[in-house]
């Protein structure tokens, strides 16, 4: 069954040009769907044309297969994390988690034992009786998103919820996030910029550009087989590598055509080329702990690729770059993902 | 306390004794008799006051007044601040025509209405009733105005927060935004009653019946009480005055510590 559903939706604000230009999507029920993409490219406009707060110029949402359009948010029973969190900022920290449950009458003492338990959860207990005024950044984000999580709701929607966070902290919430997509087989659509977030959280990932949506498919298909030179370039880091096809030896294709080759499929080595190789010359080396990156000039432009530590060449050998041809992907002049094998 | 801060400190004080001396000077004169006010004396007594409350009702009159205006404020403030949650969040046909003649209403002098007003009620049958009095002063455009200003100057994200989490329109309202707003509208609230009570031209003109007689009224008859030839017993009329300014002042430090202070921080990044 699908949970939310996404017809030709397009979408422009009263001043501006169209954000949304006839975007579709199928989310199953249960799903953990993240949207990643460049900022301002739609995101947020769409989660809340998903929440209720945005109204669609044209094409139909449906919501637990009942058409929505015209369903005002109060009715639409999904908790959502503001980018901005918006905390209600005349309510103590518990007060703000229990007042979704107030609302729809539960008892004082059941709904302040569950804003307790969720506080404990997110590390809030110590300030429980805090305005949000007294807060940090990071303490205000984890009050949103305890406010979601109180709710038990079959649909959250959730923007950017951990960007404010320390790396700790990020850990140990997105392991909480896991945990509660898990215990309540709720359906999840969660915005973030966030690589790792977006690769292990995702059951499916959108990437989106321009308001259009490129590729929306599995974190592996997503990385193994990027249906756009953008969605290659989007997710992995450091990003793949592109170089026009015709100054690669021994790489298909021909004029217009942009080999794709990701930085963990390209080996540094020493000495003469033997078969298939670019001379390159080492810029920079960025040391990340176990591996460094290595940013390199060649003829054909310039590539980036992981090397481990104890391997990095000395400064002044000579050098190439070996690479795996049978892994490299092709994209067209338009961008778009071509087969020639 | 730094110099500086002490010299403020004096400068103040010494405007709140200029602003204060009529003030003052008028609770001390109804504290003694016509008599020695005429002859230059000093004799304390308290008779003015039995006087004001036995012989001119002004018990009743106070009781008035604190109801009138009392209606009138809680009334007015229900009235300006749901007027002022619509114009500030929803979008409907000719939104900003309904305001623009809100806004026009604050050019209109109150005079000009007072003729129609009178004729309206008095076709409905309400002069010389309490409704008559508390009736055509709940509309009041400053008001929602004003409030309208405070709340678009609130985050619109913490009303969609509160529909996310369930709430109705209302419940977004009461909950959310007037708990926000609350130094706006005690604000208001105190102009709105402070306006009423010292409205005289309209009680003037709607109630004839003495029982009905705010303290503005009872104070202007007393004016034509006379304890001599061509006189006016002063320290009875400051007596009713002073009976008229109390619960003001008293009023006004009740409410003083929700005027200030805004309360949004923190909610949104
Ligand atoms: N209320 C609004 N009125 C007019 N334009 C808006 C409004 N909200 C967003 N936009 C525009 O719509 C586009 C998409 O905005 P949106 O907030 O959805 O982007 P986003 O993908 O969430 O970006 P970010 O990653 O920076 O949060 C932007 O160009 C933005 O300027
Ligand atoms: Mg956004």
């Amino acid at each position: 069954m699908s949970a939310v559903d996404l017809i030709d939706i397009r979408k422009s604000y009263a001043n501006g040009s169209p954000v949304l230009h006839g975007l579709s999507m199928q989310i199953q029920a249960g799903e953990f769907i993240v949207i990643v993409g460049p900022s301002g490219c739609g995101k947020s406009t769409l989660l809340r044309l998903i929440a209720g707060l945005e109204r669609a110029d044209s094409g139909e949402i449906r919501i637990g297969e009942q058409r929505a359009n015209d369903l005002p948010p109060q009715h639409r029973d999904i908790a959502m994390i503001f980018q901005n969190y918006a905390l209600y900022p005349h309510m103590s920290v518990r007060e703000n988690i229990a007042f979704g449950l107030e609302l729809r009458g539960m008892a004082k003492a059941e709904r302040n034992a569950r804003a307790d338990s969720v506080a404990h959860t997110l590390q809030l207990t110590p300030y429980l009786d805090r305005k949000p005024a007294a807060l940090s950044g990071g303490q205000r984000q984890r009050v949103a998103m305890g406010r979601a999580m109180a709710r038990e709701t079959s649909i959250f929607l959730m923007d950017e919820p951990l960007s404010n966070l320390d790396n700790a902290l990020r850990i140990a919430m997105r392991t909480e996030i896991k945990e509660l997509h898990r215990q309540l087989g709720a359906t999840m659509v969660y915005v973030t910029h966030d690589q790792t977030e977006a690769l292990s959280l995702a059951d499916r990932i959108a990437v989106m550009k321009d308001g259009h949506l490129l590729q929306f498919d599995t974190p592996e298909a997503i990385y193994d087989r990027p249906a756009h030179r953008f969605v290659a370039g989007f997710l992995g880091a450091p990003p793949m590598n592109f170089l026009p096809s015709e100054r690669v030896p021994g790489a298909l294709g021909g004029k217009e055509i942009t080999i794709g080759l990701r930085p963990e499929h390209l080996k540094v080595r020493t000495g003469e080329p033997q078969g298939k190789g670019l001379p390159v010359r080492i810029l920079l080396s960025e040391m990340t702990g176990a591996t460094v990156i290595l940013h390199c000039e060649s003829d054909a432009g310039r590539l980036t690729l992981n090397c481990a530590r104890s391997e990095v060449p000395p400064p002044s050998a000579a050098l190439w770059v070996e690479y795996d041809l049978s892994k490299a992907l092709y994209f067209d002049a338009a961008g778009r993902l071509v087969n020639l094998s | 306390m730094k110099l500086k801060d002490k010299g403020l400190s004096a400068l103040a004080i010494a405007a709140g004794i200029v602003f204060l001396s009529p003030v003052l000077y008028s609770i001390w004169m109804s504290f003694q008799t016509a008599q020695s006010y005429y002859t230059g004396g000093f004799e304390p007594t308290l008779g003015n006051y039995a006087t004001a409350i036995g012989q001119y009702n002004f018990a009743r009159y106070l009781f008035n007044s604190l109801l009138v205006s009392g209606l009138v404020t809680i009334a007015g403030l229900a009235v300006a601040t749901t007027a002022a949650f619509a114009f500030a969040r929803f979008d409907f046909k000719g939104r900003d025509l309904l305001f623009g003649l809100v806004v026009a209403t604050l050019m209109i002098p109150s005079h000009i209405t007072l003729i129609p007003n009178y004729l309206t009620l008095a076709r409905a049958g309400l002069l010389d009733t309490y409704a008559g009095l508390v009736l055509p002063a709940i509309s009041n455009g400053f008001a929602a105005f004003f409030l309208r200003q405070y709340i678009r100057g609130i985050p619109k994200a913490l009303d969609e927060a509160a529909y996310m989490d369930g709430a109705t329109p209302l419940q977004v309202l009461w909950r959310v935004i007037v708990p926000i707003s609350r130094p706006a509208i005690f604000s208001m609230g105190l102009y709105i009653f402070l306006g009423e009570w010292n409205n005289y031209i309209w009680p003037l003109v709607a109630v004839g019946k003495q029982d009905l007689y705010t303290l503005q009224l009872g104070l202007a008859r007393l004016y034509s009480i006379n304890p001599g030839e061509g006189l006016i017993d002063w320290p009875l009329v400051m007596a009713a005055s002073t009976i008229t300014i109390l619960p003001v002042l008293f009023g006004f430090f009740l409410v003083e510590r929700h005027l200030v202070r805004g309360i949004t921080m923190g909610a949104v990044k």
